[in-house]
Parts: structure tokens; C-alpha cells; sequence
């Protein structure tokens, strides 16, 4: 390896010189060097497209944040489609927000109790997400595939902001990336405290999902 | 007496429950039953948000707005989901999600047509998001 290496920089340094260098080795050993050729024309190939494919920025504002709350007495769900996301493929960076008020209950209780009493959407309207994919360099954006992932970084609700580490999926497809994600919450994590007459009504751990289609992101004109 | 007072309690509380119960499961209201806190323009309500979010969050979350705008974008989500953005002459507009619990009487919009739609101000995420909406008749 050594040997077509120092060929290839003696042919690039020397021009002409070069190619007399390698007349005078063996056949096999020519081979070799123009195999080396190819195997750098593909590697710069490769590298514009991949360096291309990693340029990009991927965004949604219709991403599906739906939670699950399975206590003794009562299951609770909520669902909000309007959720935001911005991931950089560069560097894995991403960031997702969603509006508290936007979380549709079915009862109307349920969704004023969550409001006033647990998340107090008055004062903390928001939930984000700040951090990157621990294995970015894993996920091949520009090329159709299924790859699991973690996202690591800061998680504020309820004005709290912790380090929280979670496993997800993205699946690329036609320049498109179909994230998926599930995960707990802890409400005390989160200084969202649950009387004790409801604490058969409201479980410790929230079940999360998350499903987004990001799509690349053009600038407005 | 006695008997009586206890007959009385016991009514008592089967109403209390009754009451209590019929609360607990009331359904999310329709949209279009509610009335609209407050009436604005797409451009002006963007711009509240824009110029400061914390004092735009203090006058309009959680209220009803009544928002006038041209249709920048209309779109049908997969699932059904009707999602309407408001121009505002700016790069972000009002995004309003129609509401699930109001059978809607109009489902497609056409960009450039002036709506009037009401919903709960959610806050700002990119856009101004209304909450629940359904058009307001002229």
C-alpha cells in the first residue's frame, strides 16, 4: 500500500517523471496503480456527493407529539400535530419545539387540568429539545435506508432543562427523513408535581412519541 | 327524621356524582360554539409576536382570536388534519390547525383568498399558531 502510495504523490510531484518510475516496475504492480487511480476518482466522487447530501438542512412544522398516560384508573392520551424540527445533516445538530396549548385531549377537563394545573402553559408555553445525533456519521442522508440513531442534548418543560439521552429511527426515503422516537418522561424530572388524590389517575413516567417527516429545507424566495 | 335526613344526603350525592361525573367527561367543545375573544389582523398579530414574544404571550395565549388574513397555503394532512396558513408578508405566517371536533363546512382554500378564521393562540413555533380553528361566517 505504501509502495502505490509513494507512487501515486512521485507521479503527482514529478509529472512525467512519474509515469517513467512506474515503467520501470512490475506489470501486477502497474495494475495496481491504476486500480489506485480508479479507487481515488471514486473516492472524491463519493466524497462531493456525501459532503453535497451533508450540506443539507431538513425541517418540518407538522411533526406528531402524542403522549401516553397509563395509570390504574384512567388512561389519558393527547396528541399535537404542529410540532417543529430543524435538523443539520452536517453536523447531526437538531432542535424541535412544540406549544403546550396545541395538545388536543378528548375531554375538556383533561386538557384544562394539564394546562392550569401540570404544565402551567401560561408561563412555560413551550417544550424543546436542543442536542444532535450521538451517530450521525452512522446515517447516510443521502441515500434511501433505515437507520437507528440517539439524539443526546437538553430537554426543557415545564421550565426545567435536563440532559436526557433517547433512542430513535430515521428512515431516509427520496430525499425525505421519516424520524420516529419513543421515550419517557418522568413528571418529577420536571418539577410537575401530581397530587396524591390523583396518583392513581396520572402515571410517574409519561410514554412519548414522536413521528416527523422532515423535508430538505429551501430558503424562501 | 332520621330516616329522611339520611334519604336527603344520599340524593345529595348521587346528584353531586352525577354532576361530577357529567364534567369529568365532557368532550372538548366545538370551535364553532365558542365565541372569539378578539379580532385581528394576520399581519398585526404576527408582528406582536415578532417584536416581542413574551408580552405577545401575556395579551394573547390561550385567548380566542378571530384572524383575518390571505391564504398563503392550504394543506390536508394524511390523517385528515386541515391546516391553513395566513400571509403575513413576512417569511413566517399564522399557521391555524383546524379543530378535529367541528365538522367543517369548507375543507379546501385557495391561496390569496381572504378567510376569517378562529381559533386558541398557541404561541409562536416558526409561525403563530391557532389552536382548533374553524372559519368565521361573514
Amino acid at each position: 500500500m505504501n509502495v502505490e502510495l509513494n507512487i501515486h504523490f512521485a507521479r503527482l510531484r514529478e509529472g512525467k517523471g512519474g509515469i517513467l518510475l512506474a515503467q520501470i516496475l512490475r506489470t501486477n504492480l502497474k495494475y495496481q496503480v491504476t486500480a489506485m487511480k480508479k479507487a481515488w476518482l471514486m473516492a472524491a466522487t463519493a466524497y462531493l456527493l456525501f459532503a453535497t447530501a451533508h450540506a443539507q438542512k431538513f425541517m418540518t412544522r407538522d411533526a406528531r407529539i402524542s403522549f401516553l398516560s397509563e395509570a390504574p384508573l384512567e388512561k389519558i392520551e393527547a396528541i399535537n400535530k404542529s410540532g417543529s424540527a430543524v435538523l443539520d445533516a452536517a453536523s447531526g445538530r437538531m432542535e424541535w419545539k412544540v406549544l403546550i396549548k396545541n395538545f388536543l385531549f378528548e375531554k375538556k377537563l383533561m386538557q384544562e387540568h394539564f394546562n392550569e394545573n401540570y404544565m402551567e402553559s401560561d408561563k412555560y408555553p413551550n417544550a424543546t429539545f436542543k442536542g444532535e445525533l450521538v451517530n450521525a456519521q452512522e446515517v447516510n442522508f443521502g441515500k434511501d435506508g433505515t437507520y437507528n440513531v440517539r439524539a443526546k442534548g437538553k430537554m426543557t418543560i415545564h421550565g426545567v432543562e435536563r440532559d436526557i439521552e433517547v433512542p430513535g429511527k430515521i428512515t431516509v426515503s427520496g430525499g425525505k427523513l421519516e424520524v420516529m422516537s419513543n421515550f419517557k418522561v418522568a413528571c418529577a424530572d420536571y418539577n410537575i408535581s401530581i397530587p396524591s388524590v390523583v396518583r392513581d389517575n396520572i402515571a410517574k413516567e409519561i410514554a412519548v412519541r414522536v413521528e416527523a417527516t422532515l423535508t430538505p429545507l429551501t430558503r424562501p424566495q | 327524621m332520621k330516616k329522611r335526613l339520611l334519604l336527603v344526603a344520599l340524593l345529595l350525592a348521587v346528584i353531586g356524582g352525577a354532576v361530577g361525573l357529567y364534567f369529568y367527561n365532557l368532550k372538548m367543545p366545538s370551535m364553532a360554539t365558542q365565541e372569539a375573544d378578539l379580532e385581528i389582523s394576520a399581519s398585526a398579530l404576527y408582528e406582536a409576536f415578532d417584536t416581542d414574544e413574551h408580552s405577545a404571550n401575556t395579551r394573547y395565549l390561550g385567548k380566542i382570536l378571530a384572524v383575518q388574513g390571505q391564504v398563503r397555503q392550504a394543506q390536508v394532512l394524511p390523517d385528515g388534519t386541515i391546516k391553513v396558513v395566513l400571509e403575513t408578508g413576512r417569511d413566517f405566517g399564522i399557521l391555524c390547525e383546524f379543530d378535529p371536533n367541528t365538522s367543517h363546512a369548507r375543507t379546501t382554500f385557495e391561496p390569496g383568498e381572504t378567510v376569517t378564521l378562529k381559533g386558541e393562540c398557541a404561541g409562536l413555533n416558526f409561525d403563530v399558531l391557532l389552536s382548533r380553528c374553524a372559519v368565521v361566517e361573514e
